[in-house]
C-alpha cells in the first residue's frame, strides 16, 4: 500500500496529506467514472490490448469474411435483483442489445451465462428468467446458447449474469465514439435519472419512496428510426449507462478531441427524479439510464433526427440538449439555467449522497 | 452541513413516542422526525428537512411575500434592461459591465 | 419541486445580478460560510457573473473539509474493527487520514455504510445487537439536533451497542476567529440559512457590531445568495453594519428552541480542531458526561490516536479564503479529485472540488485531459 507523503509543491512546502492510490479494487472502479477508465487503460488494456480493443466502443466491430459483426458482452451485477421497472434479467437483455444497437448493428443472437448463488429462490430465478424471455421475444433476438454455474452462498448477490450478443453491421451505417465533429448537436431520446433512481429507491438504507420506474429498454428501434431518417450521417450513438449522461459526453468528447456545450434547460429531468436528486445531493446527470440513447449528428439535421425518435414511444420526449464545439476538447461544459456555466467533469468513482 | 430541501407533510405518526410524518418533495416521500416542529406543523404544511428531521416550518407568507417582491423588482428591471441595451448597443459595450 | 424551483428563477437571478452591478460602486469582499452555497456560487457560475462587483472568497463551512485528521484516523481505526458497523455521511468516506480513507477500509473487508440519517444507525444497532454500531457525527450546527436526538433516542429505548464518533463545530467562533486576522479581507459575510435555521441569529448580532461587518443569514439556491449578496452591498454602501435575513421562509431570530434544548442537554461546547486552521477554542460540541457512554472517544479508548498536521499545507489557505483554489501550485495538476493533496479538494463541497469540477476551464490554464 502505498504509504509516501505528498509530492513536493513548489517552493519546498510539503502536503502532509498523502496521494491516495489504489493497490487493489475499490467500488469505485465499477461506478463508470475516471477510476473504471484508469482501471481498463492501465489494466486491462496493456495486458489484453489490440487494436479493435482499443477503441473501447459499446461493442466490437469484426470483419467475418465479407460481414461487419458487431459483438458486446456485458456482465450485470445489480443488487437489488428486482426492481419497480425491471429485474436483472429484463436489464441483462437489453444492456447488451443497446451495446450492439449503438454502433449501429442489428441485433441477432445473444448468450447467457448465470452464476447463481446457493439459496437463490426458484420465485426469483422464475420470474428473472420469464423477463429475459419477454425481453428477448419482443427484440426478436433469442438467446441461443447459455452457461449456468452455481456457487457457495454468499459469494454472489443472489445471481450474476452475463450476456454477448452478436449483430450485423448495416453498410454506411457506422456510428462510433470518435465520430462527433464541431456543430454536431447532442439529441437525448427520453427524460434522464431514471433507472438509477430506481434502483436506489429499492435499497433499504437510504428509506425513501419514489414513483419512478427503471426505463429499461430495447433501444433498436428507435436506431432503426435514425438510420431511416438520417443514414450514414449520424456520427455517434451512446446509451448512457453508468455514470449517466455526463460521464457518456466525456467519453465521446475524448475519443472524437471536441468540446460539448450542454444547456441545462433543456435537459429532461422527471420531476420525481429531479426530487430524490435534490434529497441526496446527487447530481441527475451522473445518474445511471438504462433506456435512453444520446444521438450526435450534423446540426442541419436535429430536427430530423429529434422528429425520428420521436415518432416511437420510447422518443416521445426527445430533444436536443446541446452541441459539440471545437473549443475546450475533452471537455464538457453547461450553460446554467441562470445564464452561467461550469464544468460537468467526469467523477472520480461513484457519487456518493452528500448532506452539505 | 445543510442540505436542506423543502417538503410538504402528507401524514403523521408516532414511533415509540416520537413524533414522525411522511414527507413529499414533489414525488419521493420519506419518514421524517417532526420532534422539533411538532407543536407548529400539520398535515398540509410544508418543512426544511436535513438528514431526515424537520429543521423548521416554512413560512409560507412570508416566502410569497418576498418572492413577489422580487419578482416585481425584476419586471421593472426588465424595462430598464432594454432601455440600457438599446444606450450601450450605440456605444458598443455591454449593459452589465458598468461598474 | 415548490420553495426550491421558484429561487432558480433565471429572470429573477439575472434582475438581481444586474441590481447588484448597479448597486455597487467599488468591489466588495464578501465570504460565504457554508459550503452547500459555495457549491450553488460555483456550480452556478454566479462569482463569474459578478466580476467586477464582487469577489466571493469561500469560507471554512465544509465539516468534511475541517474534520481534524486525527478524527479521520480514529474513524478508519473504528471502522477496521470487526466488531464495530462504522456509519458515516455519504461525503466522509473519500477524505483522506493520515494512512488511507474509509472507502479504502472497506475495500479490505471493514464494514463501513453510508446513511442519510443518524436514526438509521441507530436502527441499524437495534436491528444487530451483537455488533457495536458507531456514527460518525460531524457537522456544523445544523446537523447537532439530529445526531443529539440519536443519542437521546439511543438511551431512552436502552440501545447499550450504539455510540458516536463527534467532531462537530459551530461557525460564529471560526467568522471571529477570521475576522480577527490580521490579513482579513472580508468586508461583509453571507451566513449560513440552515445553522440560522437551528440556532437564530442573535450569535451574530456582537459579531457584526464589533467587527462592523454586515452579516446576512442567505439560503441556498441561487436567488437566495444573490438576493443575500445584494442585501449586503447596500449595506456596505450605505455604511451599516447589521445583522438581516434573507432566508426568511425559514429562518427566525430565536431560531428553533426544541433543537436548541436537545442541542445543549446532549452536547456541550469544547476546543475544536479545524484542519487546515488549528484549533479554534470554545468551536465545537463535544458529548456531556452524562451521555458518555455513547461517545466513541472514550468507550473504544482512542485518545492515543492523534495526528499532526503540517501548518505547511495550502488547504488551511484555501479554506480561510487566503487563496484562491488557483492559486495553490498543486491545483489540477498533481491535486485533483481523484488524487486530492487535501480536503477541500476531496469533499464535494470544498472549494477546490467545486472549482475543479465546475469552473476550472475560466480560471485554470489548459488541462491536459
Amino acid at each position: 500500500m502505498a504509504e509516501e507523503r505528498g509530492p513536493a509543491l513548489a517552493g519546498g512546502l510539503v502536503c502532509p496529506v498523502p496521494t491516495t492510490q489504489y493497490d487493489r479494487v475499490q467500488l469505485g472502479h465499477g461506478s463508470g467514472g475516471k477510476m473504471s477508465a484508469a482501471l481498463l487503460r492501465d489494466r486491462f488494456l496493456p495486458a489484453l490490448g489490440n487494436p479493435v480493443l482499443q477503441e473501447l466502443g459499446d461493442a466490437a466491430v469484426v470483419g467475418i469474411g465479407p460481414a461487419e459483426v458487431a459483438i458486446s458482452t456485458d456482465t450485470f451485477v445489480v443488487s437489488p435483483l428486482e426492481f419497480p421497472g425491471g429485474n436483472i434479467g429484463s436489464l441483462a437483455v437489453h444492456g447488451t442489445l443497446n451495446d450492439l444497437a449503438m454502433m449501429g448493428a442489428r441485433p441477432l443472437y445473444l448468450s447467457a451465462g448465470f452464476v447463481l448463488e446457493e439459496g437463490l429462490s426458484f420465485e426469483v430465478l422464475d420470474r428473472i428468467l420469464a423477463a429475459m424471455g419477454k425481453a428477448a421475444a419482443e427484440a426478436g433476438v433469442p438467446v441461443v446458447t447459455g452457461d449456468t454455474k452455481v456457487v457457495e452462498r454468499g459469494k454472489a448477490d443472489g445471481v450474476f449474469i452475463n450476456t454477448t450478443g452478436i449483430g450485423m453491421r448495416r453498410a454506411g451505417f457506422t456510428p462510433g465514439p470518435s465520430r462527433a465533429r464541431p456543430s454536431d448537436a447532442v439529441v437525448v431520446s427520453g427524460m434522464i435519472g431514471r433507472h438509477g433512481i430506481a434502483i436506489m429507491s429499492a435499497r433499504e438504507n437510504l428509506g425513501f419512496e419514489v414513483q419512478v420506474q427503471s426505463d429499461s429498454a430495447n433501444l433498436y428501434p428507435m436506431v432503426e428510426r435514425l438510420r431511416g431518417a438520417l443514414g450514414g450521417t449520424v456520427h455517434v450513438l451512446r446509451d448512457p449507462t453508468r455514470g449517466g449522461v455526463a460521464s457518456a459526453l466525456n467519453e465521446i468528447a475524448a475519443a472524437s478531441g471536441v468540446g460539448v456545450e450542454l444547456d441545462e434547460g433543456a435537459l429532461p429531468v422527471p420531476g420525481p427524479v429531479a426530487a430524490a436528486c435534490e434529497m441526496l445531493g446527487l447530481d441527475p446527470l451522473y445518474v445511471a439510464n438504462e433506456g435512453i440513447l444520446l444521438a450526435f449528428v450534423p446540426a442541419p439535421f436535429a430536427d430530423e433526427a429529434v422528429d425520428a425518435l420521436r415518432m416511437h414511444p420510447l422518443g416521445r420526449d426527445a430533444r436536443q440538449i446541446g452541441r459539440v464545439t471545437g473549443e475546450h476538447p475533452g471537455m464538457v461544459v453547461m450553460r446554467t439555467a441562470i445564464g452561467g456555466t461550469r464544468v460537468v467533469d467526469m467523477l472520480p468513482g461513484d457519487q456518493l449522497p452528500r448532506i452539505c | 452541513m445543510c442540505l436542506g430541501i423543502p417538503g410538504k407533510i402528507i401524514e403523521r405518526h408516532e414511533d415509540a413516542g416520537m413524533p414522525m410524518g411522511t414527507v413529499d418533495f414533489g414525488g419521493v416521500t420519506r419518514d421524517v422526525c417532526l420532534a422539533y416542529v411538532t407543536d407548529e406543523v400539520s398535515i398540509g404544511d410544508y418543512v426544511i428537512v436535513h438528514v431526515g428531521f424537520a429543521i423548521s416550518k416554512v413560512d409560507e407568507e412570508e416566502a410569497r411575500r418576498t418572492f413577489e417582491a422580487l419578482q416585481e423588482m425584476s419586471q421593472l428591471d426588465e424595462l430598464e434592461w432594454m432601455k440600457d441595451v438599446a444606450q450601450k448597443s450605440l456605444s458598443g459595450m455591454p449593459p452589465e459591465r458598468r461598474a | 419541486m415548490k420553495y426550491l424551483a421558484e429561487y432558480r428563477n433565471a429572470a429573477v437571478a439575472k434582475a438581481l445580478v444586474h441590481r447588484i452591478r448597479q448597486s455597487a460602486t467599488r468591489t466588495w469582499t464578501l465570504m460565504e460560510v457554508c459550503g452547500g452555497q459555495t457549491h450553488t456560487i460555483v456550480r452556478q457560475g454566479l462569482n463569474d457573473m459578478l466580476e467586477g462587483a464582487i469577489e466571493m472568497i469561500h469560507g471554512p463551512g465544509c465539516p468534511v473539509c475541517v474534520t481534524p485528521l486525527e478524527q479521520i484516523d480514529r474513524a478508519v481505526h473504528l471502522a477496521g474493527r470487526d466488531d464495530i458497523i462504522f456509519t458515516s455521511f455519504g461525503d466522509m468516506l473519500r477524505v483522506p487520514g493520515s494512512d488511507c480513507d474509509l472507502l479504502q477500509v472497506r475495500a479490505r473487508g471493514g464494514e463501513v455504510r453510508v446513511v442519510y440519517s443518524p436514526l438509521d444507525a441507530l436502527e441499524l444497532a437495534r436491528k444487530n445487537p451483537d455488533k457495536q454500531v458507531v456514527f460518525f457525527a460531524v457537522g456544523f450546527e445544523t446537523t447537532a439536533p439530529a445526531n443529539a436526538m440519536a443519542v437521546w433516542r439511543a438511551r431512552e429505548l436502552g440501545v447499550t451497542n450504539f455510540s458516536v464518533l463527534v467532531s462537530h463545530v459551530t461557525v460564529p467562533p471560526a467568522m471571529v476567529a477570521l475576522l480577527e486576522s490580521p490579513d482579513n479581507r472580508v468586508q461583509a459575510f453571507l451566513a449560513a440559512g440552515h445553522v440560522c435555521t437551528v440556532m437564530g441569529w442573535t450569535e451574530y448580532e456582537p459579531i457584526a457590531a464589533k467587527y462592523r461587518v454586515p452579516i446576512i443569514v442567505t439560503g441556498f439556491e441561487p436567488v437566495d445568495i444573490l438576493e443575500g449578496t445584494l442585501m449586503a452591498v447596500q449595506q456596505l454602501e450605505e455604511g451599516r453594519h447589521e445583522v438581516e435575513n434573507q432566508y426568511v421562509r425559514s429562518v427566525r431570530r430565536e431560531g428553533n428552541r426544541p433543537a436548541q434544548e436537545l442541542v445543549s442537554k446532549v452536547f456541550t461546547l469544547v476546543n475544536r480542531k479545524w484542519r487546515g486552521i488549528g484549533e479554534i477554542p470554545m468551536s465545537g460540541f463535544g458529548l456531556t458526561e452524562e451521555f458518555a457512554a455513547f461517545d466513541a472517544e472514550r468507550k473504544f479508548g482512542l485518545e492515543d490516536i492523534r495526528a499532526e498536521e503540517s501548518p505547511e499545507c495550502r488547504a488551511g489557505d484555501v479554506l480561510v479564503g487566503r487563496i484562491k483554489p488557483m492559486e495553490c501550485p498543486a491545483f489540477g495538476t498533481r491535486c485533483n479529485p481523484e488524487h486530492p493533496l487535501g480536503a477541500p479538494m476531496v469533499s464535494s463541497e470544498g472549494a477546490c472540488a467545486a472549482y475543479y469540477n465546475f469552473a476550472r476551464f475560466r480560471s485554470a490554464p489548459p488541462l491536459e485531459v
